[in-house]
């Protein structure tokens, strides 16, 4: 395995993230912001593992990273969130722990597999929760300040 | 208010409702928009119940002499296109600010719905750029980077076709993963790529359920528990079909004296 430095990790991350938007036909004009959020995530969660946490936590750290800058765009540019989420969250969605689950059942290696496996389902577990904290937390915020607005 | 334009507001909300699903938004948003848009139109009580394969919309007037008029729209397929969901955001925003007429309105729709997405040599550009990066951010050397690419131009190709012809989502990916792995292990076998991981890691990544995933969470967040649970399992039948391709075809592989 090669290990690279973290500012190529930012371009593989970036180029994947708008080859995913071109997949899912996000206008032109967004698919700079949707690109540049899923990067930023990917970097999190590498800078983080390569530090020592868990994927888990990792995973969990950079999708709310995304989740942040997605919901930041969207009430910059009145757009759906979803425009920026999608292509950004889909390199910290678990492909490798699921392979390398895979591999351990088909070696017969059922420690490994059981493993990496429950990382995996805890991976996409966290990615779920980061959403819903960010989601809620900006929910909260914006009534807060629509409340603010009310009265005036 | 007469019993036609009531009708045609309900055509106009579902068919709004009827894009967004099918281009792969959540179901909260959904049903939120088109309640906003029989809301704009000043029906006072609107019920809209939707899942991922149908939308149940009632509308009723109030006054004694109307009729209630209950709708069920079927959704078959989706495909992911954000742009739409992009567009019917702004339609409905508009809609229900600014006095537009429902003829205009339906005009408008037929107008977002007749956007095709990008044309199949973009998206195959798309999915190679996928594949290659993809392959290097997992530990891959720029010769596994080209194996990915070859694998997933194949795999991705063979969607495409599988596309027109069959419906059955699991077997699209099952094939098409099994396709990938094949390509990479005979690349790996004949010594032009050095890992055997990053090259189907990276070809198979346009198949993960990313979407799936990010939309239950959303749903669920939402109160929207059925559809929540459904997305779920949307997305470990993907990753299940993923998984199987992929162990299919390694196994037959080491069954046939191949070293992985």
């Amino acid at each position: 395995m090669m290990n690279y430095p973290l500012y190529l990790h930012f371009v593989f991350s970036l180029i994947g993230t708008l080859g995913f938007c071109i997949l899912f036909h996000v206008p032109p004009r967004h698919m700079a912001q949707a690109s540049i959020g899923g990067a930023l995530g990917w970097i999190t969660f590498v800078y983080f593992t390569s530090n020592g946490s868990s994927g888990i936590a990792a995973c969990f750290l950079g999708a709310c990273v995304i989740s942040a800058l997605a919901e930041c765009f969207s009430r910059a540019g009145k757009e759906a969130t979803a425009l920026f989420i999608i292509p950004g969250i889909i390199p910290l969605v678990p492909g490798a722990p699921l392979y390398y689950t895979m591999r351990g059942l088909l070696d017969n290696d059922f420690d490994a597999a059981a493993r990496l496996g429950t990382e995996a389902l805890f991976m996409a577990g966290s990615i779920a929760i980061a959403l819903l904290l960010v989601a809620s937390i900006t929910r909260i915020l914006m009534v807060i300040i629509g409340g603010f607005q009310v009265k005036q | 208010m007469n019993k036609e334009y009531q009708k045609k507001i309900l055509v106009l909300a579902l068919y709004a409702g009827e894009i967004m699903m099918k281009s792969g938004a959540e179901i909260y948003r959904v049903e939120d928009t088109i309640v906003r848009i029989c809301k704009a139109c000043k029906i006072p009580y609107v019920e809209c119940f939707a899942t991922g394969t149908g939308i149940f919309l009632s509308l009723d007037n109030g006054e004694p002499g109307d009729d209630m008029y209950t709708f069920l729209k079927r959704i078959d397929s989706t495909s992911i296109d954000l742009w739409k969901i992009s567009e019917i955001n702004s339609f409905s925003r508009k809609f229900s600010t600014t006095d537009l007429s429902v003829e205009a309105g339906l005009e408008l729709l037929k107008k977002i719905n007749a956007r095709k997405t990008y044309h199949f040599p973009v998206k195959f550009m798309g999915a190679c750029l996928i594949g290659s990066s993809f392959c290097l951010m997992f530990g891959g050397g720029i010769s596994d980077c080209l194996g990915s690419l070859f694998s997933v131009a194949a795999a991705y190709s063979l969607s495409f076709l599988l596309d027109k012809f069959i419906f059955n989502n699991f077997i699209k990916i099952f094939l098409s993963c099994a396709l990938a792995t094949s390509i990479a292990l005979l690349l790996n076998f004949t010594g032009l790529t050095s890992f055997i991981g990053p090259v189907i890691i990276g070809s198979v990544t346009i198949f993960l359920p990313g979407v799936a995933i990010t939309n239950s969470a959303r749903d669920l967040l939402s109160g929207e528990i059925l559809a929540g649970i459904a997305g779920g399992t949307e997305a470990i039948i993907s990753a299940v079909a993923i998984a199987s391709g992929v162990g299919l075809i390694l196994q037959l592989w080491h069954v046939l004296g191949g070293v992985l």
